[in-house]
């Protein structure tokens, strides 16, 4: 059953039930009075049936000894029978006080119908002397008994007195009970149906408050109503569809933060192959003719010169095809070879290259052209602005499922600001970079590609330290394949 | 505040419960049960002791005795009567009685013709026993069982006696008694007389007065008027001194007087005690009324039939005004 109805149900039985029991009471206290009020009625009525039995026997003798006929005596038989009734109910009526008034009162009885008896014999055998002397008597018996009565009358009254006053006191205090009892009901009822009404509509109170909240749009309040009917069930419910739409909000939040991310990819990709066509525009011309100008610096003798154009060739080809794709270490290691080769042609003793490299790491994945920006940077900062030169040091160390790949200057250092600058993406100005990627544009392609933050990392002396150091963590199997 | 409200209402409940309880016990106790048939099997005897003067302090010792005698020997006694010598009423209740079927009736005699029809022969057509007391009516006329009472001869001769040692051998005396002529009235005489006239020097002079207060007035005036050399008085009938002595005291003091009288009327206790009566027989009623219900049961039972006809005595004995003082 529904429990609201339940409730409901369970008020209207307790007032139904409380309404039987006053009723009952009363039935049955009515019922008991009723009997009492019967009984002594019936004590006071028959004693005056007895004197009343007792006048009708004189008159109907009278008459019977005046017209001695038939239906005279019928009557008279009939009287006397009556009044053989009335002494046998009036028997009952014995109690301590009237027991010997009662005795004499049913003697007295019986001395009149032997009185009546014996007036009658007398008549029938024809001594109306005697016969009218019995009636006499008779009629001063009946007077006694009549007299009698109103002394048993009497008694009785004393006798009940106090139990005549109970009765008085009680229907007094009977009205008192009926006052408490309204007073004491009508104050449950109240109670009672205060605190129903509460439990039924506190927790619809809570409901409209959270609906509310909801329709506010603030989803995260969580729904608690406690009751054990409908309404916690609605709640339930309720809490359960916030918790849905909770979830819902978020996952569109995400997908939408995921398109964004993607939007701003594919705007990389799109600058990125704006530019590599803006640099492809004759780029096997220009091979050709690096290809040729080293071929004929080779045959001029001038071999160191033929070396360098073929590197600046190689890593123009490596710059123009791999950007969009991912490479392994060792094709990396093996640009950012040419491309020191390069600039040391132009440093030459300025700039000291020193490697460390763990040669069983050069298999893993990394995107293309991501330590020749790096590296660049590096020389444009630490090595062109100073007179001696400068020391980059390239190491990769082997890591438990990452690759740590240094890099490591000596220049004059970062600012915070920078460094800042740098990790947060925003782009920075490129200062003539040879491909064209800044290092920004390469630590957005790192987190990319490896799906985590801390791909990178840059540490940098400030003040009297110099140098800075900037740590690449690649994980051994890429995150997301 | 909440806590407050809480409290309050919990109070207003608990008072109001208080109250309905209360209420409701004193509502449902079923306390006024109907007196009900009496448990103790009704008594084997039911007798009515009747006098013609209820109330008065003779009788009620008398009633106290039978009520007390008849309470130790299981029977039930009522007592019945006329007040102020109420003849008729008298007369009533013993018809009631007799028409009741009691089963034995204790009556202070009354020497009237009704009285001896009725306790002759409606009585006795019922077989129902009577014993005369205090006052008796002769056996032959009354068809009484006894007599239970003082021997009013000896009452008459003791009073006669005291009367002689107090006032010498010499004097006139006055007897005065009711006209109805009762039969312990004339037995009262017959024992003063029977004493006085053994002493010639002694006077007497017998008056009869209706037993109403003026014609006992009446008739102490016209005796003193006759006789103004008169020594003593003696109320032979106990009611009638009071009035005597009042009229005695009207004419002359009342000290010179020798006067005596019977104790069976409320007043001559108090007369004694005031000095104005010289002397007073008192009888035995609370043993009057033990030994006549006693009587009457031993009769009815069987266990002494019949009763000594003669009556059975009770003690008297002069009671002086000297001596009560």
């Amino acid at each position: 059953m529904n429990s609201i109805q339940k409730k409901i149900w369970t008020l209207a039985a307790v007032v139904l039930f409380i309404m039987m029991a006053i009723w009952g009471a009363l039935t049955y206290y009515n019922q008991k009075t009723q009997n009492q009020y019967n009984d002594i009625l019936q004590r006071y009525l028959r004693m005056n049936e007895v004197t009343s039995a007792s006048q009708q026997t004189i008159t109907d003798l009278n008459n019977y000894l005046l017209a001695p006929n038939d239906a005279n005596l019928v009557q008279l038989n009939e009287s006397k029978e009556n009044i053989r009734k009335a002494r046998l109910e009036v028997i009952d009526l014995r109690n301590v006080d009237n027991d010997f008034a009662l005795t004499n009162y049913m003697n007295l009885i019986d001395s009149l119908v032997e009185t009546t008896d014996r007036s009658l014999m007398f008549l029938s055998e024809k001594e109306t002397e005697d016969s009218a002397k019995a009636f006499s008597e008779a009629t001063r018996i009946s007077k006694y008994i009549s007299d009698m009565t109103l002394t048993l009358l009497d008694t009785e009254l004393k006798t009940y007195d106090r139990f005549y006053r109970s009765i008085i006191e009680q229907s007094a205090e009977l009205k008192k009970l009926g006052m408490w009892l309204l007073l004491l009901i009508t104050l449950l009822l109240l109670l009672f149906t205060y605190w129903f009404s509460l439990s039924i509509t506190r927790p619809v109170l809570k409901l409209t408050q959270a609906a509310k909240e909801l329709s506010r749009g603030r989803f995260d309040l969580q729904i608690e109503v406690e009751s054990n009917d409908e309404i916690s069930f609605l709640a339930k419910m309720f809490d359960r569809m916030r918790i849905n739409i909770n979830n819902l909000i978020s996952e569109i939040q995400q997908k939408a933060q995921l398109e964004n991310e993607l939007q701003q990819n594919k705007l990389l990709l799109q600058e990125s192959q704006l530019r590599s066509l803006q640099s492809q525009i004759n780029p096997h011309f220009l091979f050709n003719t690096l290809n040729t100008l080293s071929k004929k610096a080779y045959l001029e003798g001038s071999e160191e010169t033929s070396d360098l154009l073929a590197s600046v060739a190689g890593l123009l080809r490596y710059n123009l095809k791999r950007l969009d794709r991912s490479v392994t270490l060792y094709d990396e290691v093996k640009v950012l070879r040419q491309y020191i080769e390069i600039q040391k042609a132009r440093f030459t003793e300025r700039l000291q290259f020193h490697t460390e490299i763990d040669e069983s790491c050069l298999h893993y994945q990394i995107p293309a052209l991501t330590l020749q920006p790096i590296v660049e940077n590096a020389v444009i900062h630490a090595v062109e602005p100073e007179e001696n030169g400068g020391t980059i040091w390239f190491r990769i160390i082997d890591g438990e499922d990452r690759v740590t790949i240094e890099i490591e200057d000596d220049g004059p250092g970062m600012t915070e600001l920078k460094i800042k600058q740098i990790l947060e993406e925003h782009p920075v100005e490129t200062e003539g970079h040879s491909t064209g990627i800044g290092f920004s544009n390469v630590v957005r392609r790192l987190r990319l590609f490896y799906g985590y933050e801390d791909v990178i990392g840059i540490e940098s002396g400030s003040g009297s330290e110099r140098g800075t150091k900037i740590m690449m963590k690649i994980s051994k199997t890429r995150g997301n394949e | 505040m909440r806590k407050t409200v809480i409290l309050i209402l919990g109070l207003a409940c608990v008072i109001l419960f208080y109250f309905t309880f209360v209420s409701a016990y004193k509502v449902f106790r079923s306390e006024w049960q109907l007196p009900r048939t009496s448990a103790h099997k009704q008594a084997q005897y039911r007798l009515v002791l009747i006098t013609q003067e209820l109330e008065t302090p003779f009788w009620v010792k008398v009633g106290g005795g039978a009520i007390e005698e008849a309470q130790k020997n299981g029977a039930s006694i009522e007592v019945w009567g006329s007040y102020n010598k109420n003849q008729e009423d008298f007369l009533k209740k013993i018809e009631i009685a007799i028409d009741s079927k009691v089963d034995g009736i204790i009556v202070q005699g009354l020497d009237t013709e009704e009285f001896k029809n009725l306790t002759k022969l409606k009585a006795a057509f019922y077989g129902i026993p009577i014993i005369t007391v205090a006052n008796d009516v002769p056996m032959a006329e009354s068809l009484r069982r006894t007599y239970v009472g003082s021997d009013q001869y000896l009452a008459g001769e003791l009073i006669a006696k005291q009367l002689l040692s107090d006032m010498g051998h010499t004097g006139k005396v006055v007897l005065m008694g009711d006209s109805r002529q009762e039969y312990y009235q004339e037995q009262r005489l017959k024992g003063i007389y029977d004493v006085l006239n053994k002493y010639p020097n002694v006077r007497t002079e017998y008056a009869e007065t209706a037993d109403t207060r003026q014609q006992v007035i009446a008739t102490t005036q016209d005796l003193m008027n006759r006789l103004p050399d008169l020594d003593a008085f003696i109320a032979v009938n106990a009611n009638i001194a009071e009035a005597m002595i009042q009229e005695i005291g009207r004419r002359s003091k009342v000290e010179p007087y020798h006067i005596y009288s019977f104790d069976d009327s409320p007043d001559t206790f108090s007369l004694l005690v005031q000095g104005k009566l010289d002397g007073m027989i008192e009888q035995s009623p609370e043993t009057m009324g033990k030994i006549s219900v006693n009587l009457m049961i031993k009769w009815l039972t069987g266990e002494m039939v019949p009763l000594n006809t003669d009556g059975y005595l009770t003690d008297i004995r002069m009671l002086k005004a000297a001596n009560t003082r």
